[in-house]
């Protein structure tokens, strides 16, 4: 798939999608692209909480819509990295402020002046989510290793194939080796086969996602980023079609992969 | 002698149901006739629906290939309505529908050409959370069917890759009907009213399997097997 508007979503709430727009975001600036992050989760934006920006919204996408600000006016630019750039959601008004048809229109302004639209979605599969993917040209798909995120995700997958978004990519999140190895939670080969699309990239769970959250502070954006964020750096690159591997973590002692096949081997 | 005027309506229209809202696009209508009224109708305001609300397709015997299914999908989207299902009476316009990520029901109330042996449904496709197939003809899928999917047929179910949904095999009551999978790790089995449960450990090495009912109940074996025994 190609196309820089992006959409990321996932079906099942909290799994992670703005976590990953606001750290894809900040990994993609800070490797020299402009980005803007559009929120697209009316009524209960926060990806200007996740990047520390919330005290600089001003007008929201409704007022560029209606004409009452300039689309500069309402792109809030990031302290940190200037090619950064946030368009908030109205906080106050629900989903259905919005029709697919103006996001389009949106999205499409913003791809002019942008290398990436990276639009954040909000969960389910109701007009949040038609709004959301409207004008995006590919879509990545946050989830998960848990049975019912998983089946969410399959779900989403279809609902983006119908939409015409063939493709999509995954990124399975808040992933525990351990708990993996002592069978207690998917694989990602187990996910992957119920899925059956490409990997975008695995990010382990980590309390430090957390804590720079609560902070508005991406966690790519730390001076020694801890795997998690490692990974979501690798994920920036792979975006700008860098072959990078994909398992970055392993259980100490033993080998990832050995242990993963030899699961299967033993099944 | 004179013909009388059909009483059918060759109007795009569109009917609420308790299945949700239905489409109903006549066969008679030219293409471009479809779009117009469709869009017409869209925008006439009657707000009936509400936003989000799923649409079922109906179009009995006419043929849509896949560019004019995401036409009507993409009239219905813009006015917040979702495309789920496409009812027919045509096996390559459920095969574009299921291809496309829809639901598809093939099933009518006017009796089939010869009732007692009805086409088979050939699709390639995933069928995932959500989808669903219908036919009373036998299904034969090359894909996964993923847990939240269903088939259901009147005759036989043929998977060609993992079952880890639902599927229902002679749905009309047919209890000879078979379920094939090369994987079989199913949600659920139904053949004709019986209805079972995957085994909650799955085979060590799996093998192609088929279900059956047998004294009443729902078995499961090796194809191998059961083919021997025949
Ligand atoms: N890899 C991770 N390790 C630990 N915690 C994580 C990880 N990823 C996300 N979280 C935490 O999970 C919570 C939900 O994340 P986030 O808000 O990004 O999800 P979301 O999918 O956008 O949710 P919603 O559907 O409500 O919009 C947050 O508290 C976040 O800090
Ligand atoms: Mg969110």
């Amino acid at each position: 798939m190609s196309g820089k508007v992006i959409v990321i979503t996932s079906g099942k709430g909290g799994v992670g999608k703005t976590t990953t727009t606001a750290n894809l975001g900040m990994a993609l600036a800070a490797r020299g692209k402009s980005v803007v992050l559009v929120d697209a989760d009316f009524g209960l934006r926060n990806l200007d909480l996740l990047l520390g920006l919330e005290n600089r919204v001003v007008y929201t996408v409704l007022e560029v819509l209606s004409g009452d600000c300039r689309m500069e006016q309402a792109l809030v630019r990031d302290k940190r990295q200037t090619s950064l750039a946030l368009l908030p959601a109205a906080q106050t008004r629900d989903k259905s402020a919005i029709t697919p048809e103006q996001m389009k229109e949106i999205t499409g302004r913003l791809s002019e002046t942008f290398d990436y639209v990276l639009v954040d979605c909000p969960a389910g599969i109701e007009q949040g989510f038609r709004n959301a993917i409207a004008g995006a040209e590919q879509a990545i798909v946050v989830t998960t290793p848990e049975v019912s995120a998983v089946r969410d995700a399959d779900r989403i997958i279809g609902l983006l194939e119908s939409a015409g978004l063939k493709g999509p990519r995954l990124i399975l999140n808040r992933y525990r080796p351990q708990m993996v190895e002592a069978k207690d939670m998917m694989s990602v080969e187990d996910v992957l086969e119920i899925l059956a699309v490409k990997l975008l990239g695995l990010i382990p769970e980590d309390e430090q996602v957390i804590v720079t959250t609560n902070r508005g502070e991406p966690i790519v954006l730390a001076a020694n980023p801890p795997p998690a964020g490692q990974a979501y750096l690798n994920i920036a690159r792979r975006l700008e079609g860098e072959d990078v591997p994909i398992l970055e973590f392993k259980v100490p002692n033993n080998g990832f992969m050995a242990k993963i096949r030899a699961l299967f081997s033993g099944r | 002698m004179q013909t009388l005027p059909n009483s059918l309506p060759t109007q795009v229209s569109f009917k609420g149901t308790s299945e949700g809202l239905k489409l109903l696009v006549p066969v008679e209508l030219a293409w471009d006739e479809v779009i117009l009224q469709l869009q017409q109708r869209l925008n006439a305001g009657e707000r009936l629906w509400q936003g989000g609300a799923p649409v079922i397709l109906e179009v009995k015997d006419r043929l849509l290939d896949g560019p004019q299914l995401q036409a009507i999908d993409a009239l219905l989207a813009a006015q917040q309505l979702r495309l789920v299902k496409v009812r027919t009476l045509r096996r390559q316009t459920a095969v574009t529908a299921a291809v496309n990520g829809l639901s598809v029901d093939q099933t009518d109330s006017t009796p089939p050409k010869d009732p007692s042996n009805p086409e088979p449904l050939y699709v390639h496709t995933t069928l995932r959370s959500g989808m669903r197939i219908a036919h009373p003809g036998p299904i034969v899928l090359v894909g996964d069917v993923n847990p939240g999917a269903e088939m259901v047929s009147d005759g036989d179910i043929l998977v060609w890759g993992t079952l880890r949904g639902l599927a229902h095999a002679g749905a009309n009551g047919n209890a000879n009907a078979l379920i094939f999978a090369l994987r079989l790790q199913p949600t659920q089995l139904r053949i004709a009213d019986r209805v079972a449960r995957a085994p909650d450990t799955p085979l060590a090495t799996p093998q192609p399997e088929v279900a059956y009912v047998s004294e009443n109940t729902i078995h499961i074996c090796y194809i191998s097997e059961y083919t021997r025994r025949r």
